[in-house]
């Protein structure tokens, strides 16, 4: 019983703190330039110009695509990708923070994209379940 | 902000426990508002009179406060034994939600399940949320929202087809599931399948009391795609004037059955969806046979802030005079990553017997227009 005590304390100390922490949003949109691991990719498309045109852009967009769905936890169905010559851009809802930076990852992963924004924010599962 | 114990934590927690739980968490939301209703009734009976406008501290204006414990085993394998316990809470007054009896709260009423995860999927077993109101939340701009929403709608007919507005115990599909079993499938290309059923648990009738349902949904390319087929036995058996009048008694009666369709496409900041739905009771389909269509529209400005539309519209298929046409709009700006705080005005024009409600848990007069708006806060832990 005193334990229980106890750990009630400390988890509302942890509340506190994790309270007081909370307010840093990252969910901001960001224009990412392709980091190490676009790098690559990059070398390996970039040594000409970026592919351009309309069937272009529908094709990388299909490629994003097709690397966010390897993950599974990730729900494609409500993110919006636009290709632009190379330029990605992000945008729509992913249902955890983490999930944010790890599309915008798989993202410059992909041979074609030269840049990346990120505008995905996180809307929650419905009826407050996790 | 979730709050994660750590193992040490929990195993003081749950000093009897043999083995670490690898995680257990603790989470919850509040949600509070202020609603003005320019008409409200105090039943959902069908000659309910209007009982004049309503000023009010509403719970739910996003979805219901509520809270709950989850916690993750991992037992090798790739296989995980899960669990979790949430309900909702009123937070104006501080009450359980409604469970499946009328009268009777329930402090778990969303989630009371255990269950398995590997390779194959995920069963859980017990009262949950069951498949089909997430695959309707999935393809509604307004995400099944409890103020003017697929689930106003799809309570809307509920409320039509005898629903007293006192159980979850529903005539026509079910937001939870007590007794439930489901399976949720890996994604393949981003298909998945959900399967429910439910036993009844009732003596001498193998069919009494049980639901069945499937959940076929796509999520890829910035499209949601979702297709619904629930059948219930025995539902709703509490008529309005319960308990004055007795709980009908389960004979496997086949009386619940509910088709949806639904599809949401996100584009730029843009999303909108559509989707139909036709809910009956096949054994009295010549007083309970209803159809339901929405459309929606929403615009996200930027990462913390959302403008949602929907329209809702209500059909009785046995009598044109009853239909109900709802709209609602809502804005939604994000103070922090754990709170939001939303603004909401709905319309709803309802027609002979009609009663949808523009917010749950706020109940209107049938045949009676009604306007809301609603203003509040929302924030999670």
């Amino acid at each position: 019983m005193k334990k229980i005590k106890g750990l009630g304390v400390s988890v509302g100390a942890f509340v506190v703190a994790v309270s007081a922490n909370a307010w840093a949003q990252n969910g901001a949109a960001s224009s990412v330039p392709a980091s190490a691991s676009g790098a690559s990719a990059m070398v390996a498309s970039g040594a000409a110009a970026p592919e351009t045109g309309r069937k272009a852009n529908r094709a990388l967009r299909r490629r994003v695509y097709a690397a966010i769905s390897q993950h599974r936890e990730i729900s494609a169905g409500n993110i919006s990708v636009v290709a632009r010559d190379g330029a990605v851009t992000l945008n729509g809802t992913v249902t955890d923070a983490t999930q944010i930076d790890k599309v915008a990852e798989i993202t410059k992963g992909v041979p074609g994209v030269t840049s990346v924004t990120n505008k995905l924010s996180v809307q929650r599962r419905p009826f407050g379940s996790q | 902000m979730k709050l994660k114990l750590s193992s040490a934590a929990a195993l003081a927690l749950f000093a009897s426990a043999v083995h670490a739980q690898s995680s257990v968490t603790l989470y919850g939301t509040i949600d509070t508002g202020l609603l003005y209703q320019s008409t409200s009734a105090s039943t959902f009976l069908p000659k309910a009179p209007n009982t004049g406008s309503v000023f009010a501290l509403k719970d739910g204006g996003i979805y219901a406060s509520n809270w709950g414990l989850k916690g993750t085993e991992d037992i090798g394998g790739g296989y995980k034994v899960n669990f979790k316990l949430q309900g909702v809470f009123n937070s104006t007054n501080g009450k359980f939600g409604l469970s499946d009896t009328p009268g009777v709260t329930a402090m778990f009423n969303q989630y009371a399940a255990v269950g398995v995860s590997g390779p194959f999927g995920t069963v859980d077993a017990g009262r949950q949320i069951v498949p089909m109101i997430y695959a309707m939340a999935d393809t509604d701009v307004r995400s099944a929202q409890y103020f003017g929403s697929i689930l106003t709608a799809w309570l809307g007919i509920n409320q039509a087809a005898g629903w007293p507005g006192t159980s979850t115990n529903a005539p026509i599909g079910a937001l939870y599931d007590s007794n439930a079993l489901v399976y949720q499938s890996p994604k393949f290309y981003g298909a998945s399948l959900a399967l429910e059923y439910a036993p009844g648990g009732v003596g001498g009738q193998i069919q009494g009391g049980t639901r069945e349902s499937a959940v076929l949904k796509y999520s890829n390319y910035g499209l949601n795609l979702a297709a619904v087929y629930y059948n219930g036995h025995d539902t709703n058996p509490f008529p309005l004037t319960y308990p004055t009048a007795g709980a009908a008694p389960a004979t496997g009666l086949n009386n619940n059955r509910f088709y949806y369709l639904g599809a949401l496409y996100t584009i730029g900041g843009f999303s909108v969806s559509a989707s139909y739905g036709l809910g009956r009771n096949p054994a009295n389909t010549n007083h309970v046979d209803f159809e339901m269509l929405s459309g929606g529209l929403g615009y996200k400005f930027s990462s913390v802030f959302k403008v949602t539309s929907g329209f809702y519209y209500l059909k009785d298929r046995n009598n044109s005079a009853n239909h109900s046409s709802e709209v609602a709009l809502g804005a939604e700006y994000s103070l922090s990553k754990t709170t939001l705080t939303y603004a909401q005005v709905g319309y709803v024009d309802n027609r002979g017997t009609m009663n949808q409600t523009i917010i749950y848990g706020s109940p209107v007069a049938p045949g009676v227009s009604t306007t809301a708006v609603m203003v509040g806060i929302r924030h999670s832990f």
